[in-house]
């Protein structure tokens, strides 16, 4: 697909909520404590909670802020795709229909816009812009919206109350945290920025490692997984497409300025790099960057809150090349690899002073 | 010129009578096979699943419900040799005409050389508690760029009302152990979809250069009696053309129209040449048109 029109991210927004849970708050509050050093073992030392807002307020704060940084107005938009998972839009609520997208569209004013919802687990963004970018690809959209907003607070307090011993499968809902991101996409004005390749792959056999669904024992819902069947599957087979990307798009590891991963947990993240080094025979550059410790694992959101932290602290700045990666259940495995224009600096000029929307 | 997206297969799991529960996975898979069947494909040939239903087993939400549908039929499971992509796109009743437009466009910019979209619905409530939002069933289509020219989708339109969102609501209560499905239909919810009716055809046929008498035979939702009666008034095209099964096929939310071509397909082959408006309705509130030639 080299000949075709390439498409970039023109705006982003962030958002995080303004309560911050730290690991050892959250653990006291565990009906039976674990006995681990979680935060040790995950490298999460807090994240951001969301106290009187849902997955649907959260989206929308991303969105105005993209909006606010665009160049196009909420009119201009023609398509908005919501790529939430925890569709919590209410207490004790998780919403099927009407889509998401629709209330995000109607609430920051995009009325014409074409809406719905794409669901593929934490994968859940970077299929939304897959889909969105063959829209505009294909001239069926100019510019477009992929949103979400993780409210996962919900199934953190589950597993707080349900945890029954020491490798309880809900243990790797301690590790969530709430947040919400957007992307504006348009048709990219120069060749050398945008998307130049995006690849996503659903191993469907490994289905099974991670699910989420309604608690039997009580009110709520729960996020079971086994971390290190998920890990240990992904990391047999990333690396190799990782490595095809990065040949299919000419570069090499030292043209990547900086290697944005999904943002399960910062020893989920270093686990992962050393697969990669041990497949490529070589040691990485120190390009990964790692927003969990601060953030934790804010599920789809997790690549753009990412962004938004590393593009004020100034490590991402206008004309770097990224790498996205992401392993999400199912088992989707999903790279893209992307020049920046000139966003970060115009995301800094906006929001550097005020630091962390 | 782009190539058009032609049907290769339609596969459908019609409600009924069963004594044993099948479950909206069951359903799709079903729906699955006899689609790849009537294509004469195999499941490896589909680089791309959309799964559009809205309902799903014990109400899980995480994985995509298109990962567990790929697994079972099985579609390249693993990561090595040829690969799939699957996800979920929730749009209510219009969700299938939704996969399938994006699947059209990936498809005609070479990303995939055949993929499927599937919706099914069930109650997913423990021992059926709930009220269902409507009876369990399953649909299916497998979209490949058209060897003819012609011959395909023609254009999709959507539009959507949203002052009127909360008139159609499904939510799953995590109140009680298991959830509980919640569905709630105002009852001046078909009378806002009628008022849509109209211009998402115009918008639709416009697109293609179409117009009304041209339009063959019409494949609505299959909504009500009393909708399809209106239908015909509120589109401006004769009841003659408006395939009504509404007698023993009652409303299935996503898989409604397809469950209706498929129907009207087994019934009538269309002819070649023939224009097909496909019509759906959904929450949000969202009227999607398409128009499809034989």
């Amino acid at each position: 697909m080299n000949g075709a029109r390439k498409i970039r991210i023109e705006s982003l927004g962030a958002y995080l909520p303004g309560k911050v849970l730290t690991m050892e708050e959250l653990l006291s509050s565990c009906r039976r404590r674990p006995p681990w050093d979680l935060e040790r073992i995950t490298g999460i030392r807090e994240r951001r909670v969301a106290v009187g807002e849902y997955a649907i307020d959260l989206a929308v704060q991303a969105a105005d802020r993209a909006l606010a940084l665009s160049r196009h107005g909420a009119a201009d938009l023609d398509a908005v795709i919501c790529a939430s998972i925890s569709k919590h839009n209410g207490e004790d609520e998780f919403h099927l229909e009407p889509a998401g997208a629709g209330r995000i569209a109607a609430a920051i004013g995009a009325h014409g816009a074409r809406s719905f919802d794409v669901v593929n687990a934490c994968a859940g963004m970077m299929t939304g812009i897959h889909v969105l970018r063959g829209l505009i690809r294909a001239g069926e959209a100019r510019c477009g919206m992929v949103v979400a907003g993780e409210h996962n607070l919900p199934v953190t307090r589950t597993a707080a109350r349900e945890l029954r011993h020491r490798f309880d499968g809900q243990m790797a809902a301690l590790t969530l945290g709430d947040g919400g991101a957007a992307v504006i996409l348009d048709a990219a004005p120069a060749p050398a920025g945008g998307f130049h390749h995006m690849e996503l792959v659903t191993g469907a056999r490994h289905d099974h490692y991670c699910y989420s669904r309604p608690s039997r024992r009580g009110a709520g819902g729960i996020l079971v997984t086994r971390a290190h069947g998920l890990q240990r599957k992904g990391n047999e087979h990333f690396p190799a497409y990782l490595k095809e990307i990065l040949d299919r798009t000419g570069w090499t590891l030292e043209d990547v300025d900086h290697i944005i991963p999904h943002q399960v947990s910062v020893r989920g993240i270093e686990n992962s790099a050393r697969a990669v080094e041990r497949y490529l025979g070589s040691p990485l550059p120190p390009v990964v960057r790692i927003s969990a410790d601060l953030y934790a694992n804010t599920s789809t959101t997790s690549h753009f809150l990412a962004l938004h932290r590393f593009i004020l602290d100034g490590t991402i700045r206008s004309g770097d090349n990224l790498l996205f990666v992401s392993g999400a259940s199912g088992i989707v495995i999903s790279h893209a690899t992307y020049t920046f224009d000139d966003l970060p600096g115009r995301y800094r000029t906006m929001w550097g002073k005020e630091g962390r929307p | 010129m782009k190539r058009r997206v032609r049907i290769a297969g339609i596969g459908a799991s019609h409600p009924g009578f069963r004594i044993l529960r099948r479950g909206s996975l069951a359903r799709a898979v079903q729906a699955g096979r006899r689609c790849l069947a009537d294509a004469r494909r195999r499941p490896a040939d589909v680089g791309l699943l959309i799964h559009a239903g809205v309902t799903r087993d014990h109400h899980v939400c995480e994985p995509a419900n298109a990962a567990y549908i790929q697994h079972r039929l099985g579609i390249n499971v693993e990561f090595h040799g040829a690969r799939t992509l699957s996800f979920d796109l929730g749009n209510g009743g219009c969700g299938m005409l939704d996969a399938a437009h994006i699947l059209c466009t990936l498809l005609q910019e070479g990303n995939v050389r055949a993929g499927m979209v599937t919706a099914s619905e069930g109650n997913a409530d423990w021992r059926g508690k709930g009220k269902p939002p409507c009876p369990d069933s399953g649909a299916a289509v497998l979209l490949e760029l058209s060897p003819r020219p012609g011959t395909g989708f023609g254009s999709f339109a959507f539009h959507t009302c949203s002052e009127h969102a909360d008139m159609a609501t499904t939510v799953v209560s995590l109140a009680e152990p298991r959830g509980r499905l919640l569905t709630r239909r105002d009852p001046g919810l078909e009378g806002r979809w009628l008022e849509m009716a109209g211009p998402v055809v115009d918008d639709a046929l416009r697109r293609d250069g179409l117009n009304r008498d041209q339009v063959g035979r019409v494949i609505p939702a299959q909504i009500s009696p009393g909708f399809l009666a209106r239908l015909p008034g509120a589109i401006g095209i004769p009841a003659g053309r408006v395939c009504d099964f509404s007698a023993d096929l009652p409303d299935t939310l996503s898989t409604s129209v397809f469950l209706a071509l498929e129907r009207e397909w087994r019934l009538r082959p269309p002819a070649a040449g023939q224009a097909i408006l496909l019509l759906a309705f959904g929450s949000g509130l969202t009227a999607a048109a398409a128009t499809y030639h034989a």
